[in-house]
């Protein structure tokens, strides 16, 4: 399975939800698979994504947020493991497409590649609703449950990254009103 | 976790403040655990209303209340002078980058009356690190002002689309004691 592969299947199985990407190839692979209002792009702040996508899920219960991290992210932002595992967000999904490699800096390998086990840290964070999936099939399969039953899930998925040539329009200020007008969010 | 059913160990300035910060529309609260805003925290937790979010690093904190602002909820976050530092990447790459508001109160470390010779680093740096980013900050000396600071900081900060800073000196708290 392929970055690009899951990210189709995912955006084939959403309907109302937001989702929010980390920066680099999983922001361009969503916007491939399916631009769409609801689509937050990150392009910064690297580690952060998954903390966004509590922050939005904390102040909008009623809609299911749905973070695409990548593993040098998360192992960058290993905290928010545990604050998300804390707070117990039911409508969170967070997926990690974990390609073993940071990709965007040139494919060097990140600690999964060896000896570190995402799922398992996120478990060990006090995550109850934790999925692995290293086929397509496995993947539709978790991400359908975890869009249907309550959260917080941490999804990591093996998957292989894919060479993105798209060119992704990198307007983050337009990005973001058309997220917040999508999602209803009212003037502040 | 809170600590229920004790009495919030208060003063003027942090009930003052915690009643601002509500009287404002803030919803969400995110924060890492610090002494001297302890007692702001803790009414707000005790107030009910709020999402209050303990985080790991200040980062992840403001990460937290930029979501939050994505789903149309007001935040603040309540740290250190010395997460800043943690934060300049978090402050670029989100809030600034992409025009998104909060409210950072910042309890001042390494500065008057400092303790901890590698506090003051930092507490030398924050000014400069404010201003290098083009955000405002604002120190609030004294008590009387804080109803004023904190209502003229959330205009700016949701007129500009941008974090603004509210920072309580150790002449106001009384700072950290030695531990």
């Amino acid at each position: 399975m392929t970055r690009l592969d899951a990210m189709r299947a995912l955006v084939r199985l959403v309907d109302d939800e937001a989702l929010v990407s980390n920066l680099g190839k999983n922001t361009y692979d969503l916007y491939i698979a399916g631009d769409r209002p609801r689509n937050f792009y990150t392009w910064g702040a690297m580690g952060t994504v998954s903390s966004v996508g509590l922050g939005l899920a904390l102040a909008r219960p009623d809609l299911r947020v749905v973070v695409l991290d990548g593993d040098g992210s998360l192992l960058m932002n290993l905290g928010s493991l545990a604050t998300i595992a804390s707070q117990r967000p039911k409508n969170l999904v967070h997926i990690v497409l974990d390609t073993r490699t940071y990709e965007t800096t040139g494919g060097q390998p990140t600690p999964t590649a060896g000896v570190t086990n995402l799922a398992a840290i996120g478990r060990g964070a006090g995550l109850t609703n934790v999925e692995e999936a290293a086929t397509l099939q496995q993947f539709e399969s978790a991400a359908r449950r975890s869009l249907s039953e309550p959260g917080p899930w941490l999804l990591v998925a093996a998957v292989e990254g894919t060479t993105t040539t798209a060119k992704v329009p990198r307007r983050p200020i337009a990005n973001k009103y058309r997220f917040m007008e999508a999602i209803g969010s009212g003037s502040l | 976790m809170r600590r229920g059913g004790e009495a919030v160990q208060t003063n003027d300035w942090s009930s003052t403040l915690a009643e601002a910060i509500l009287a404002n529309g803030y919803s969400t609260v995110a924060y890492v655990p610090d002494e001297v805003a302890d007692a702001v925290v803790q009414l707000l937790h005790r107030n009910g209303s709020m999402t209050m979010v303990s985080v790991t690093r200040e980062e992840e904190g403001m990460a937290v209340v930029a979501g939050a602002f994505l789903g149309g909820k007001r935040g603040v976050l309540v740290c250190q002078g010395s997460g800043i530092g943690n934060s300049v990447n978090a402050l670029c790459g989100l809030a600034i980058g992409y025009q998104i508001p909060f409210l950072m109160v910042i309890s001042e470390r390494g500065r008057l009356g400092e303790f901890n010779p590698v506090q003051t680093p930092l507490g030398r740096a924050l000014p400069k690190i404010f201003d290098a980013l083009g955000l405002q900050a604002f120190w609030l000396d004294d008590a009387g002002r804080i109803g004023d600071v904190v209502e003229g900081a959330t205009k700016l900060a949701f007129s500009s689309s941008l974090p603004v800073a509210i920072v309580l000196p150790t002449t106001l708290t009384g700072g950290k004691t030695f531990r």
